[in-house]
């Protein structure tokens, strides 16, 4: 077994996929998303005033809504239509209507109306500057009858209390600042990083039987199941244990850098997250062994891994929720271990549920890693035969 | 007239490589078709609906009963579970019943008619996006509503434009499946000229018109033949099936696809020259797709992408494919609109078919300078 465990270690030094593969890509796509969305979250969104009032008022307001964290005002336009141009050629994402004759019509009480449009085809965007324009509106409704509060002697909690009666507390829980950062990085970077482990298993083994059609063997000239004195499980697990290794700390050095020097939230604790590293790594490689042996050939199995870990995006459930898919993909997304994953992560690692609640995803991890067990007997049928296809 | 035949000859010869091979045909037919159906069918729902949450009432008024019952009845979300203490609503998010917690503290209804602030707790995880914002969004609309005085000085009206469902569907497919045509391109041109490299290694001859231009302009021919289908089944067929917003029109459509087909075959074959083996290209490829997803500035809004980043953005057709697409298949812009891009993508195509002449040419002189030392 030690002797297979060197050989697999030389083949992972010798070529440079693995190493670009297992340590520079997750290295690369961690510091591209953490960099990419360092701000947290997006500040000074452009947006657009259609100002046909000019008056103090709807000048007090522009500078209310510019002074709001998410939005800026970008320009001013002098309708309507040329706003909504604006908004096609992205140069704001949205703007605020305010009708002539709003500032008399208001004094008047004639109910004058006011209009913010938003653009949700950026939907993040979207979000954020209809948050803070609603804000704005709100206000500006809410502060016409300020003054005369203030005139009549009310104190300023009873003017809050008129204004808003009943006020939300909202306790973001995990992610106080509401950062996009902590919430996408968690699903993109260990997505990824099982994604590029799919991939790297299902091309170790295929490469063998390459590489034994083409006679292209270890130096010691033994083939690889010789070595193994024709156990095949054990060759495979032998194949696959120094990359588990390997991918385990990759994973170790990310969320060093995540955990310990962005101070990425982890209230769960370090040994849950090694645990869920584990259980993440080894399940993704019993996926991807597995894929192998239903479909023996490198490069539809490749092909078939690279769908099922670009899926895996979407069906962690992150931006669109798994309980809102049809039953079907509801059921499927058991298959992905990037959806139990996750579901650990924000259960037992953001939040410090008991392990206990997330005991049957646990389960599927572990279901997933010893699926192999499954279809040795396929690849080693494989090999033996050596059907690679060019 | 040569040059015609070598064009057709090229022509074939590909289109014979591509159907012979099963892994390119996955690419070239099985990844357009197919993946646009996939993601639309997973987010054919576009929004959460009824959501379930823990209301925790300690106020037991006929105002806390109010707010509640408002809660309850919008579409968003539902309250599930009503529960008499924080540890018990706690236990429920845990075993996945729920994703958020109403708390109704004791003083609701005493502090509204003392006419004091009164607060509603809202607490939620905001590792499910459209969960946690169904659940703040409609507690933040009710409390408004209940709190609002009879007569406002002042009405406001939210619009929304061009997304008005405000569907996850809408916004994120027409960015993906033109991505989806980039990496198809990318990874079947990618897998052939690995073949290509192969077969070289093996010593099996090729033909000699696969490495001069007119080879190349073959090639191209046949990936434009097969891609502008798969362009305009995404584009105009798979919207209509599921409902998605497009605006387009026809004419302003076909000008922007041009040389957005024609900049990502230039791409892709130049990125192909850089293939040793036929699978290396795909590890590659495929772990590029989330990033380049991200940098066309659809999830994350362009003006606040570092202008690093954005630099390195240009050098890929899908960045500026995607922003116009988008822009002209949700909002109904036209080529106008889209001109920054546009140009983008021309000045795309000309420099990567520069290139790829380039590749051809020094390819053929290095293959034919082979040839003739294994001949003499």
């Amino acid at each position: 077994m030690r002797e297979l465990f060197v050989r697999e270690i030389h083949i992972l030094l010798i070529h440079p996929i693995y190493l670009i593969c297992m340590v520079v890509m997750p290295l690369f796509v961690t510091f591209f998303f953490t960099s990419l969305m360092e701000e947290g979250v997006p500040t000074d969104i452009p947006i657009g005033i259609v100002d046909l009032d000019q008056t103090t008022t709807t000048r007090k307001l522009t500078r209310m809504v510019d002074a709001f964290q998410s939005t800026k005002v970008a320009a001013h336009y002098p309708t309507m239509a040329e706003a909504r141009h604006a908004i096609q050629k992205n140069e704001i994402y949205g703007f605020i209507l305010f009708p002539k004759d709003m500032t008399s019509d208001m004094l008047a009480f004639r109910q004058p109306k006011m209009s913010f449009y938003y653009s949700s085809t950026s939907m993040t965007a979207g979000s954020l500057i209809y948050k803070d324009m609603k804000t704005v509106c709100t206000l500006a409704a809410a502060g016409v009858g300020q003054g005369v509060m203030q005139a009549k002697g009310m104190t300023p909690e009873q003017i809050k209390a008129t204004l808003q009666p009943i006020a939300l507390d909202t306790h973001l829980i995990g992610n106080p600042w509401a950062s996009y950062n902590i919430y996408l990085c968690f699903m993109l970077i260990p997505g990824t990083i099982l994604l590029l482990i799919f991939l790297v298993t299902v091309y170790s083994l295929g490469i063998e039987i390459k590489f034994r059609m083409r006679r292209e063997n270890d130096r010691d000239n033994k083939g690889w199941l010789e070595m193994a004195h024709g156990d095949f499980g054990m060759a495979i697990f032998t194949k696959i244990l120094p990359q588990t290794i390997v991918f385990i700390c990759v994973f170790i050095l990310v969320y060093s850098y995540l955990f310990g020097w962005l101070h990425f939230p982890h209230p769960g604790g370090f040994w849950r997250i090694m645990l869920l590293t584990t259980l993440g790594v080894i399940s993704a490689q019993g996926f991807g062994v597995f894929i192998f042996g239903l479909i023996p050939s490198m490069r539809m199995a490749m092909s078939v891994s690279s769908l099922w870990g670009v899926l895996s995006f979407s069906m962690a459930g992150t931006a669109f929720p798994i309980f809102a898919m049809d039953a079907p993909l509801q059921s499927i997304s058991w298959m992905f271990p990037m959806r139990h994953y996750y579901l650990i992560y924000q259960l037992c690692i953001l939040n410090t549920y008991p392990l206990t609640d997330v005991l049957i995803d646990i389960f599927a991890m572990l279901s997933l890693a010893f699926l192999p067990l499954l279809v040795i007997k396929r690849i080693e049928h494989a090999f033996v035969n050596y059907e690679y296809e060019p | 007239m040569k040059t015609l035949n070598a064009i057709f000859d090229a022509w074939l010869d590909e289109l014979k490589m591509i159907v012979k091979d099963e892994g390119v045909m996955l690419f070239f037919l099985f990844l357009p078709i197919g993946y646009p159906l996939i993601y639309s069918w997973i987010y054919n729902n576009e929004v959460a609906r009824e959501v379930p949450v823990v209301l925790i009432d300690n106020s037991h008024s006929a105002k806390s009963r109010e707010f509640a019952q408002k809660y309850d009845a919008s579409p968003d979300v539902c309250i599930a579970y009503r529960s008499g203490n924080m540890a018990e609503a706690k236990s429920l998010i845990g075993r996945g019943e729920a994703f958020g917690i109403i708390y109704i503290p004791h003083d609701f209804d005493k502090s509204l008619g003392r006419h004091t602030q009164a607060h509603i707790s809202v607490y939620c995880d905001m590792s499910y996006m459209l969960a946690y914002k169904a659940i703040y969004q409609t507690a933040t609309a009710v409390s408004s509503e209940m709190g609002s005085t009879d007569v406002a000085p002042l009405l406001f009206e939210e619009v929304p434009i061009f997304n008005v469902t405000g569907g996850y569907g809408n916004f994120i497919i027409p960015g993906v499946v033109i991505l989806i045509i980039q990496q198809a391109l990318l990874l079947g041109v990618g897998m052939i000229a690995g073949t290509r490299r192969e077969k070289l290694r093996y010593g099996r001859a090729l033909r000699d018109q696969e490495w001069k231009i007119s080879g190349m302009i073959g090639h191209s021919l046949a990936y434009l033949m097969l891609f502008s289908v798969m362009l305009a089944w995404i584009t105009l067929i798979v919207p209509r099936i599921f409902g998605f917003v497009s605006l387009v029109h026809g004419p302003t459509l076909f000008h922007f696809l041009v040389p957005y087909l024609l900049a990502c075959i230039f791409f892709a074959i130049t990125v192909s020259s850089f293939v040793r083996y036929r699978e290396s290209v795909m590890l590659i490829v495929v772990f590029t797709s989330l990033p380049m997803l991200f940098l066309c500035g659809l999830s994350w809004p362009l003006s606040n992408i570092s202008g690093f980043w954005q630099g390195i953005s240009y050098a890929f057709p899908s960045t500026f494919g995607v922003r116009g697409f988008v822009r002209m298949s949700s909002m109904g812009a036209e080529l106008a609109d889209v001109e920054h891009e546009y140009l983008g993508l021309w000045i795309q195509t000309i420099i990567y078919f520069l290139i790829s002449c380039t590749i051809y040419q020094l390819r053929g002189r290095f293959f034919y300078k082979n040839q003739d030392s294994t001949t003499k």
